[in-house]
């Protein structure tokens, strides 16, 4: 099924017409003033019936837009595209398999991973002239979670289960179940190319800049060479919340963007994101300029609750169903949280609400320069 | 009759029924459970089949593959609903065929399909709950049962056992339980009372909607006993899924542990709460209960179906390319009549049709979130 999304930045504008594979699906955009934050609405009106769904929004871009920007689409079946220098491309592969896993859990010396670990799956991101290659994996991500080996976070029913009468010999097993990681991506140079200068084979660095990426030139009316979004692992915490590590990207005839995020929901007690920014506007310089953000975002549910005065915003539909389920939306006080429950779904409509508990800028560098 | 017989074929082809139906199928349902036992003894040839997830286009495929339902026993192990677009369909056709499977046996052995029929205190109780929880008293349209994106429905089966061979169960063991004996009675402590009788609707609030009812998990088909299983139905948004099942106790157990192999004995999950078994578990289990083997569901398996500590349990799972994503196959365990086994793996279904209604889905980004 092949279906036609129309992208337009507010009224009247016209823009690029993306081609979703899967699902038909209509895209609202409100004007994306940055300043004001306001959310893209994004209207899904038919869901495909069983078989595939697009876990990634699949964009064909109208061919012309393609051209006018000089864009090389990749062939043989691979999803990405050359553009100014750049091969971008993604892949969505499914789960490991148990043989697979247990590769994997030798190598990571653990016998808990993630349900769902899409370990095929990636976003490469390569600077051909360079070799300056960056890109996202569920692997060097649980690399990360392993090293990082935060204390378990104890769910609101542990409390109870303190009073159970314990089975004989019972093992306490204290690893880090959310699978929280500190993960903002991998870097290096790929020397296989023999057009890569020997100079940039030292290797990349991320430095603290006061440079900030360009929240309005992310904005404007550009038309969406690329887009795809990568699911790198996924575990509901045995119903318990959620705990996802996606990277999403798009690429603009300007330059690329993307979010990696790591979005943990336990339900009742915490919610984490950590979020990592790349910006990169394409130039003539030899070296990409690339600027990194990563914003991370704690809060307990007691906390937010203690200054939750009105339900995250979640986005308006100019639906009638939707309207009237607004207006009877109650918030229920539960346990001792505030909960309205559907609002803390949403990570993009929540991390405002969310305290922030690291910021910094970076940009990257090649080892020895200046 | 020919009204089920209609609705049924309806359900067939994802149709929604008009909610006057679903009530009275609900009702009908519940005559049916407040009549059976706690542990369901089961025959064989029968096809146990593992988690479902509201896939109800892979669930017509699991039919094709295993054989139409009147005609195949299935024993299905839970978690119809939740993550697929199809959950109430599903569960619905669900209830239509077990309730099919009671009227055939009532009219086979009685001659009448009132037999059973009669109402109790308690089963007025259950009619006010689920008139309360069911339907939310703000959304009185014919569309409400279908409408709410939000809805999030939760069951999960208990246990059966197949020819005093096999024993058939969601999660796993619990401590609390060494024999099969046990099950029964502590199921009617913890399942019974807390859920049917002192649960307050009133606390709960008319969106979380009253605790439950209960329903089928298990459906016959054109002949003899059909199995148990209890239902917890209830209308909850995604955070609150969890809170209507009690949070300990052996019907928890029962419900969501997990085989492990890096313990011996007991462990306890790092979330405080939830049991994980090893092989020495089993082993004991299964040879106090004189056991060939433990057939259980709940976690997600890439190859469909697993065997572990020296098949002495099994792992079903019968939603393939879970949450539409994941590209694994599932798996449905047939037994003939002298417990010959045979799994027979299956693939996601083609897409196909109109997604009914309820499936509307929206999602926000914001430029910065991409």
């Amino acid at each position: 099924m092949k279906t036609v999304i129309s992208w337009a930045y507010g009224l009247g504008h016209g823009g690029p017409c993306l081609s979703f594979p899967i699902a038909s699906i209509t895209i609202i955009l409100q004007a994306p003033n940055p300043m004001e934050d306001k959310p893209l609405v994004v209207l899904v009106n038919q869901h495909p019936a069983g078989g595939e769904i697009p876990a990634t929004m699949a964009v064909q871009v109208d061919e012309k837009e393609l051209k006018a920007a000089g864009v090389e689409v990749l062939s043989d079946g691979r999803r990405g595209l050359r553009v100014r220098g750049w091969e971008i491309e993604s892949s969505n592969r499914s789960i490991l398999n148990s043989r697979e896993l247990q590769l994997w859990e030798e190598k990571l010396q653990t016998s808990h991973l993630p349900e769902m670990i899409f370990g095929n799956s990636s976003l490469t991101l390569k600077h051909v002239a360079t070799g300056v290659k960056i890109h996202f994996n569920a692997f060097d991500a649980l690399t990360g979670w392993k090293r990082e080996a935060l204390p378990p976070v104890e769910v609101p029913a542990a409390a109870k289960w303190k009073f159970r009468s314990k089975p004989f010999q019972e093992v306490i097993l204290d690893y880090d179940y959310t699978f929280t990681t500190p993960y903002c991506g991998s870097e290096m140079v790929e020397t296989n190319n023999e057009q890569v200068a020997v100079d940039y084979i030292d290797g990349l660095r991320w430095e603290d800049c006061e440079e900030k990426i360009d929240v309005v030139a992310l904005a404007s009316k550009e038309p969406i060479l690329f887009y795809d979004e990568v699911v790198l692992y996924e575990d509901e915490l045995a119903d318990n919340g959620v705990s996802l590590l996606t990277v999403k990207v798009r690429v603009m005839p300007s330059g690329w963007f993307l979010l990696l995020r790591f979005w943990l929901r336990v339900d009742g007690v915490l919610m984490r994101l950590r979020d990592t920014r790349m910006h990169c506007i394409f130039s003539e310089h030899a070296f990409p300029v690339i600027l990194r953000e990563s914003c991370w975002r704690e809060c307990t549910f007691n906390a937010l609750a203690a200054v939750n005065l009105s339900p995250p915003c979640s986005p308006q539909l100019p639906h009638p169903q939707q309207k009237k389920k607004n207006k009877q939306e109650k918030r229920v006080a539960y346990k001792g949280y505030q909960v309205d429950a559907a609002a803390y779904n949403d990570p993009s409509a929540l991390s405002q609400r969310l305290p922030i508990i690291m910021h910094k800028t970076q940009k990257l560098k090649l080892n020895g320069s200046e | 009759m020919s009204d089920l017989d209609r609705q049924i074929e309806q359900l067939k082809r994802c149709e929604p029924l008009k909610e006057s139906e679903v009530k009275a199928l609900c009702f009908k349902a519940m005559e049916i459970l407040v009549e059976e036992s706690n542990v369901q003894r089961v025959d064989a040839p029968v096809t146990i089949c593992g988690d479902i997830h509201g896939q109800f286009y892979d669930m017509k495929e699991l039919f094709r593959v295993g054989g139409d339902c009147p005609k195949t026993n299935y024993l299905f192990l839970g978690d119809f609903v939740d993550r697929g677009f199809y959950s109430v369909e599903t569960f619905l056709l669900l209830l239509a065929l077990k309730v099919y499977g009671f009227y055939d046996e009532c009219l086979r052995k009685y001659g009448s399909v009132n037999v059973w029929r009669y109402c109790t205190d308690i089963f007025d109780y259950l009619r006010n709950v689920l008139t309360s929880s069911l339907y939310d008293p703000h959304c009185q349209t014919e569309q409400s049962v279908y409408c709410n994106p939000d809805r999030k429905l939760l069951s999960d089966s208990l246990s059966a056992l197949i020819e005093n061979k096999i024993f058939g169960v969601h999660g796993g063991l619990s401590p609390a339980i060494t024999s099969l004996d046990q099950v029964s009675s502590i199921y009617l402590l913890d399942f019974y009372i807390p859920w049917f009788i002192s649960p307050d609707p009133a606390k709960a609030g008319p969106t979380l909607g009253g605790v439950v009812v209960v329903v089928v998990v298990v459906f016959l088909g054109s002949h003899a006993e059909y199995w148990v299983a209890i239902l917890p139905f209830c209308q909850i948004r995604t955070i609150d899924r969890k809170q209507e099942v009690p949070h300990d106790g052996a019907m928890c157990d029962l419900l969501w542990s997990d085989p492990e192999d890096a313990v011996d004995g007991w462990g306890l999950s790092p979330r405080g709460a939830g049991f994980l078994f090893g092989g020495s578990v089993v082993t004991s289990f299964n040879h106090t209960n004189n056991l060939d083997y433990i057939c259980r569901a709940h976690q997600l398996v890439m190859e469909g179906f697993k065997w572990m500590f020296d098949d002495q349990i099994v792992t079903v799972w019968s939603a393939p390319n879970y949450c539409y994503r994941c590209g694994n196959v599932a798996a449905i365990l047939e037994l003939d009549e002298n417990l010959n086994k045979e799994f027979r793996v299956f693939h996601a279904a083609p897409q196909v049709n109109e997604p009914s209604s309820f499936s509307l889905s929206l999602f926000a980004a914001k430029v910065y979130d991409i």
